[in-house]
This record gives C-alpha cells, sequence and structure tokens, in this order.
C-alpha cells in the first residue's frame, strides 16, 4: 500500500509544482498577495508530498518488499539496515527521487527564510527566485513520475503481483560508510548551488540586479562549496581505501564531473567580491552561477547518458537526453533574460589597473573556468574527437596532470597576492610593506627545496616541486603576516594580548579571515598532492608464504593466510610482518572480501591494508588468493609508499574549517541592499 | 587613459587565453591515443606501430594466461563483431578482478604492430550487468567509480 501511496504523492506534487510556477508568477506580476502566498504554499506542499514519496521508499527498503523493482534492485534481504537505506541513492530512479526530495527541502527552506525575511521587508526577491527553483523541481519530479522513457518510478512494483524471492543487493564496493556518504554529500553541494542561481534568475526576472540577490544566496553558495569540498574528498578517500590502487585522484569523468561544479563555485565566491566592493562584473556573477547550475546537470548528463563510455561505469540510460534538453532550455531563458535587462547590467566601474586586486580576483576567475573548460574539453574529448575526424580517442590520466599543472601554481600565488595587493592599483608602498618579505622567503625555501632535492635526493627533474614549495611558501608567509598584522593592531587598539587581537580580528571579519584560512588549506593541500603524486613508490611482486619483498626503506614478509565468514561476505587474506629499515613495526592483513549478493553476481573487492607513519602511508593491496596459498601458492602483492597523503586530508579540512569560519558571518548587509 | 586601460586588459585576457588553448592543444597532441576495434586495429596496424593505442572487445575463450609469479597477464581481445584478434600482455600490476573468458575488455598501451601485441599499461574489465540491460565496470587498479 505505500508503494502506491507514494506514487500518489509524486503525481499530485506534479500539480503543486505548476500550481507553485503559476501562482507565483501571477502573484508577483499583479502584485497580488493572496497569490504569491499560494504559490509559496504550492512548495511547501511539493516538499511534503516529496518527502512521503521518499519516506514510501525507505519503508520498501526496510520492510524488504520485493515486489518493488527498485528495492530488488539495489537491497537485500541479508544486506545492513544502514546499507539498505542508502540504497536510496544506489542507483538511477532512486537517486533522482533522494536529489528531488533535497530540492524540495532546500525550496522549503526558501520559503522559510522569505518568511521571517518578509515580515521586516516586504521584499519579493525571493519570491521570484522560489519560481525557477519549482521549475527545476518540476523536471525531476516528471522524470520520477515513470512516464517518460527511460526512467521508470522508484515506487512501482513488477507488474501482475510478481515478486522476487530476494533482492540482487547493493554493489560490495558501496558498501563502505564514506560511499554511503559520499553521494548524498555531492547532491546536496549540487543542491545548494541551486539557490544562488535561482537569485540570479529571481533578480534579473524582478529587474533587481544590484547586489541584494548575491548577498541573499550568499550562505547557500558557501554552504554548497564547503559541502562540495567535502563531498569530493569523501570520494578520493573512498577511491584510496577501497579501490586498491594506492591513489585517490585518477581525472575519471564522473570525477572531473563532480570537481567541475566547485570550480566554478570557487570562481563565483570570488567575483561577488568585486560586485560587492566596486560594483562591476554583474553580468559575469550571473553567468558564472548559471555556468556552475548547469555544470551540477551537466555532470549527470555526462556520468548518465553513456556519451563517455569507455571509461566510466555508471548504467547508461537515455535520462541524458533530457538533461541536456533542461541544460539547453534553461541556459536559452537566462540568456534571454539578459537580454531583456540589459541596460540595468552595464557595470559603472572600470578595471583601474593590471596590477590590483580587482585583476586578482579576474585573473583568478580566467584561470578557474579556463582550468574548467580544459577539464571538460579533456573529459568530452572522446566526442569531440569523433566529431572533428571521425576517428575516437581519449586522453589519460597524464594529460590533466600535465595540463593543470601551470594554471594550478599561478592560482597558488594569488592565494597569497590575492589578500596582500591593494585595491584599485598597486603601490610601491605597497609592494614594499606587502609583498616583499613572502617574496624573499618564498625564493630561499625554493632554493633550498631544489639544492635538497638535487643534491641530496638527487632527483633530475625537480622544478614544479620547487616551483609549489617556493609559492606556498610565499603564500603562508603572506597570510600569516596579514594575520598578524591585523592582530597586532586589534591588540594594540583594545590593549590586550596578541592572542586575544587575532581572535577580535576573525571574529569581526570572519567571511575575510574565514577565506585566508581556506587559502592556507589549499597551499596544504597542494603540498600533499606533490608529495603523494610525485614521490610515491610502488612494488609488485607474487610472494609464496615466507617470501619477502622490499618497498623503500619498508621489508614485508609474508607469514601466513586466514580465511574468515560473514553474514554477507567472505573475508581471506594474508599477514605480512612488516619492518622499516631491518626493525619489526607490527604486522598487516590486507585481504579481500567475496561478497555472496552483489547486484552483479557474486564479485570480490580489494581491502587494502593502510599503515600511517605520521602522514605518510605503507599501503598493501591483494591480488586474487588462490586456493592452494597454504602449500606454496602465489599471492599477487602491491605495496605503495604514499608519502604527504595526510597532508591532502588535513588541508581539506583546514579548508572545511575557514569555510566554517566564513559561513559564521551574517550577512548584515543584505537588510539594506 | 580609459581606452588604453581597456586595451591592456584585453590584450591581458587574450595572452591568457591563446596560454591555455596552447597547454591545451599541446597536451593533447602528445598524450591523446587512439581508440579502435580489434578490427580496425589489425587492419590498420602498421600506421599505429609502437603507439599508444585503445582497444576494446572480448576477452578470446581459452587465450588468458596468468603467470602468478611474474605477475604477467597475457590474453588476446576478440573483436565484437569479426573474427581479428589483438594479442595484450599485461604486466607487473594485479590481475583484474572478473577477468574471465567471454567478458568485455579495455586495453590501453603501446602496438607493436610486427607481433600484432599491445603491451598494456591500463585494463578495465566489464561484466554484463542482469539489471538495466547495461554494462557496468568492476575496479581493476587502475579504474575508478563503480556502478552505482
Amino acid at each position: 500500500m505505500t508503494a502506491e501511496i507514494g506514487q500518489a504523492a509524486i503525481f499530485l506534487s506534479v500539480l503543486s509544482g505548476l500550481w507553485a510556477i503559476g501562482f507565483l508568477w501571477i502573484g508577483l506580476r499583479t502584485r497580488n498577495q493572496n497569490a504569491i502566498r499560494s504559490g509559496r504554499n504550492a512548495v511547501i506542499a511539493t516538499f511534503i508530498l516529496i518527502s512521503i514519496a521518499t519516506c514510501a521508499l525507505i519503508y520498501g527498503f526496510v520492510t524488504d518488499d520485493f515486489s518493488m523493482r527498485y528495492v530488488v534492485e539495489v537491497s537485500s534481504a541479508a544486506q545492513p539496515l544502514l546499507y539498505k537505506i542508502t540504497a536510496l541513492w544506489g542507483r538511477m530512479s532512486g537517486s533522482l527521487l533522494f536529489w528531488l526530495w533535497l530540492l524540495t527541502v532546500a525550496g522549503a527552506i526558501v520559503v522559510w527564510q522569505n518568511h521571517r525575511y518578509n515580515k521586516e521587508t516586504n521584499d519579493t526577491l525571493s519570491d521570484y527566485a522560489l519560481i525557477p527553483i519549482a521549475v527545476v523541481q518540476l523536471f525531476f519530479i516528471l522524470l520520477v513520475t515513470g512516464l517518460i522513457e527511460g526512467v521508470y518510478n522508484p515506487l512501482a512494483r513488477f507488474p501482475n503481483g510478481q515478486m522476487a524471492p530476494d533482492g540482487a543487493g547493493m554493489n560490495p564496493l558501496l558498501q563502505t560508510p564514506s560511499m554511503a556518504f559520499h553521494p548524498p554529500t555531492l547532491y546536496i553541494g549540487w543542491i545548494a548551488l541551486t539557490v544562488p542561481f535561482a537569485f540570479a534568475v529571481g533578480a534579473l526576472a524582478s529587474g533587481r540586479v544590484s547586489s541584494a540577490w548575491i548577498l541573499r544566496s550568499r550562505r547557500w553558495t558557501l554552504f554548497s562549496w564547503i559541502v562540495l569540498t567535502i563531498g569530493i574528498t569523501l570520494g578520493g578517500n573512498w577511491a584510496y581505501r577501497e579501490l586498491g590502487w594506492g591513489g585517490y585522484w585518477a581525472w575519471d569523468p564522473v570525477e572531473n564531473a563532480s570537481f567541475m561544479p566547485w570550480l566554478l563555485g570557487t570562481a563565483y565566491l570570488h567575483s561577488v567580491m568585486i560586485q560587492e566592493k566596486r560594483n562591476m562584473l554583474k553580468l559575469w556573477n550571473i553567468l558564472l552561477i548559471t555556468l556552475a547550475f548547469q555544470f551540477t546537470l551537466l555532470g549527470t548528463f555526462i556520468t548518465r547518458s553513456g556519451i563517455i563510455s569507455s571509461v566510466h561505469a555508471f548504467a547508461q540510460s537515455d535520462i541524458g537526453g533530457y538533461f541536456l534538453g533542461f541544460i539547453f532550455a534553461s541556459t536559452a531563458g537566462v540568456i534571454g533574460l539578459i537580454i531583456y535587462r540589459w541596460k540595468r547590467l552595464k557595470s559603472a566601474n572600470r578595471l583601474e589597473s593590471l596590477l590590483s586586486r580587482e585583476s586578482a580576483f579576474l585573473l583568478n576567475n580566467w584561470l578557474l573556468v579556463g582550468l574548467t573548460l580544459i577539464i571538460l574539453w579533456g573529459t568530452l574529448w572522446p566526442i569531440i574527437s569523433e566529431a572533428i575526424n571521425g576517428q575516437k580517442s581519449s586522453v589519460p590520466e597524464a594529460f590533466f596532470n600535465q595540463v593543470v599543472i601551470i594554471p594550478g601554481l599561478l592560482l597558488l600565488f594569488l592565494t597569497g597576492a590575492g589578500p596582500i595587493i591593494s585595491w584599485k592599483k598597486i603601490t610601491a608602498n605597497n609592494f614594499q610593506r606587502m609583498f616583499l618579505l613572502p617574496l624573499v622567503i618564498g625564493l630561499v625555501a625554493g632554493a633550498l627545496t631544489w639544492g635538497f632535492l638535487t643534491f641530496v635526493k638527487e632527483e633530475s627533474s625537480a622544478l614544479y616541486s620547487v616551483l609549489c614549495v617556493s609559492v606556498s611558501t610565499f603564500v603562508v608567509v603572506a597570510i600569516f603576516a596579514e594575520f598578524y598584522r591585523g592582530a597586532k593592531l586589534r591588540a594594540k587598539r583594545q590593549e590586550t594580548s596578541l592572542l586575544n587581537g587575532l581572535n577580535l580580528l576573525i571574529q569581526r571579519n570572519k567571511r575575510r579571515y574565514g577565506g585566508y584560512i581556506i587559502h592556507v588549506g589549499i597551499v596544504i593541500l597542494y603540498i600533499g598532492i606533490m608529495g603523494s603524486k610525485g614521490y610515491f613508490l610502488l612494488e609488485s611482486k607474487g610472494l609464496r608464504i615466507g617470501e619477502s619483498m622490499e618497498v623503500g626503506e619498508f621489508q614485508l614478509t609474508m607469514k601466513d593466510s586466514f580465511e574468515k565468514e560473514f553474514e554477507n561476505y567472505r573475508r581471506t587474506g594474508v599477514v605480512f610482518d612488516v619492518a622499516k629499515n631491518g626493525k619489526q613495526i607490527g604486522t598487516m592483513e590486507p585481504a579481500r572480501h567475496f561478497y555472496y549478493k552483489t547486484g552483479q553476481g557474486e564479485q570480490d573487492t580489494i581491502e587494502s591494508a593502510i599503515r600511517h607513519f605520521g602522514v605518510n602511508d605503507f599501503y598493501i593491496a591483494l591480488g586474487s588468493i588462490p586456493p592452494d596459498v597454504k602449500t606454496g601458492g602465489i599471492v599477487n602483492v602491491q605495496a605503495y609508499y604514499n608519502p604527504l597523503i595526510g597532508v591532502v586530508w588535513i588541508g581539506v579540512a583546514v579548508m572545511v574549517l575557514g569555510g566554517i569560519v566564513a559561513i559564521a558571518e551574517k550577512s548584515e548587509r543584505s537588510r539594506d541592499a | 587613459m580609459q581606452k588604453q586601460r581597456r586595451l591592456k586588459v584585453i590584450a591581458a585576457s587574450v595572452i591568457l587565453l591563446c596560454g591555455m588553448a596552447f597547454l591545451v592543444l599541446t597536451g593533447i597532441k602528445r598524450t591523446s591515443i587512439q581508440h579502435f576495434t580489434p578490427a580496425a586495429l589489425v587492419a590498420d596496424g602498421s600506421k599505429m606501430n609502437n603507439q599508444q593505442v585503445q582497444v576494446d572487445g572480448l576477452i578470446a575463450e581459452d587465450s588468458s594466461e596468468w603467470d602468478a609469479a611474474n605477475f604477467k597477464l597475457t590474453f588476446a581481445v576478440l573483436d565484437r563483431e569479426t573474427a581479428a584478434t589483438v594479442n595484450v600482455i599485461y604486466k607487473d600490476r594485479l590481475k583484474p578482478d572478473n577477468f574471465t573468458d567471454g567478458g568485455s575488455v579495455f586495453v590501453e598501451g603501446k602496438y607493436d604492430a610486427t607481433q600484432n601485441l599491445i603491451v598494456a599499461s591500463k585494463l578495465m574489465t566489464k561484466c554484463a550487468s542482469k539489471y538495466e540491460g547495461a554494462e557496468s565496470a568492476t575496479p581493476t587498479n587502475e579504474t575508478s567509480y563503480i556502478s552505482q
């Protein structure tokens, strides 16, 4: 019965969606408060209806209702409860419903914020913003109704009362906590980006293209950025621990799809500051947030349409076409509105100098958008190449690694230069006071690194590492000096300690100093990437019990094998004695899990063993274990030494911390905007 | 003054744009790898000698041999439509999961036309999914995400 109620709720939400769009539009055009209120209520109704549908599906999972097609596909009776619930986004139709539900949550929150805000100001901007939100919702509602070919209703039952004895089960690789939470984190980040986009459209529609829409949606943007940062990292962390190839980022189309909106969101977070401060770039900001939003849809298009068939791994379907259609239609709508409001979008101010904070922001934007386009080009290259010369080609990881390095280092430089360069135009005084010390120390650090790598480590090509360390040092010194100067000034003025001064400084301007903390996190992240991507060691060997191998300073001896049965899998593995420079430091037990129910028949997964030495990891992955392992069978072992990989996670943590500091600032200025 | 500044901005943007375009184009030229079916590669073989190629096909029945002691996997990729095959050698990596005769396979590596052999640097297996009528990849030491 619950499934039928859920289905009915989805169909009713088509009506509430249309209701919201229609009444908000009419109400705003005719200034009819009752119609507006009715439209807002319809947005809430959609939220309630889709919540019912989502609960009905979760109920189906929890009660093992194997007459429901979707439940059979992603769940099984033996699946632990947590993964029965996360099965909600295990495959496409469920993901779409979940995505839609998050969208309706966002819509309801906007209505609620609106309600609080409107009591004081009678402002219609967020009512305008509700319309695009409702339109996007309607698109997703239509997809999950099951009326559109290619996607079935996630609540649909098998025809004629058929019932499966048990479900197929979720892919075992997804049955880990970080994978359970990685997709929803990304979804939340993407959906949060819908709100600033909707405010941009609302600003165009209402004609109020000043900075009000940016300020009103500022926290949404930052929230999205923080969540996306976490989500992307969870994905990398999952790949590192579960896939057994010792890395965390491979420029896979799916990874790129999650990274591109992040880059555009980052660009937007910077460019809005110029609009707020100097009233420039109005048009650019609208375009940028539109692009960022479209890239969240494009990501789904790329991963679901099957156009990039060779490498990525999601199930293919016709859904890509609908997404592409929606992307084109909504972009056309925004462009139409821009043309309609063209006159109001002209900037009053112009750039005064190429060496100014405005230009630094601008350069940052160019680089971030440029990087996005480069990554897009590389991701779509199989299609582009086929269109150009009929011969399908693709680019490997190496393409991305090579191409992003120079823009990446320039961006790193900007994380230090941006905060210390003066507005309007750099002066000799500004340069001397702010730049000289960081530059000198950065150069010294670079020289020392070069000496260390060339003479001590005897590396031949240390250029990028030297640049990375040098620029990183510059940034860290520049930002710490910024904090120090500010804190000292506050401390002096308030006659208190330097630490108190620092606290006061951050409290007074959370957004700015939160941003600087993010910049420090970026530096840390770069150092981690440099170490783990540039200096990892890998040894592969076939070993019998009793045999040993060496990786750098580590010696491994395979001591024994083991086998354990669990509820839905069997764990087989081997025990290694690990020694560092000849000194025993313990044992490691890499294994493989053999799952009985997977959705794709039986399947085994690599369960690598990881041991942390400070920020460096020692990592062992196994090939399949032969049945005769106890009597001389050979086990294939891949052992990695991943230096500085822990620094990657620390860098991201610092970035998230900075984001939280920045989001804590109330948008007070939005009141008078 | 105003005009000159605008000119400067435009010049800077153009330089940046050209720089990026240069990076992309040279990057693609240096690294891009052509994609073939086994039949097309055999037919076009001599042209691709000693070059990086990608081949997509099926693991030919009874062709695979796994030398665990030396970490060496050898097999043949069979064209999906014709009887053409290309030999593959894959060394120093773990044998991918679900590597079974008849399964889908994706190979990337250097092609030696004289021996009709790819020395693979990347290998991905796929197995036909029973559901949603689609293919979904399984992990190897090189793949990234898994069917959701």
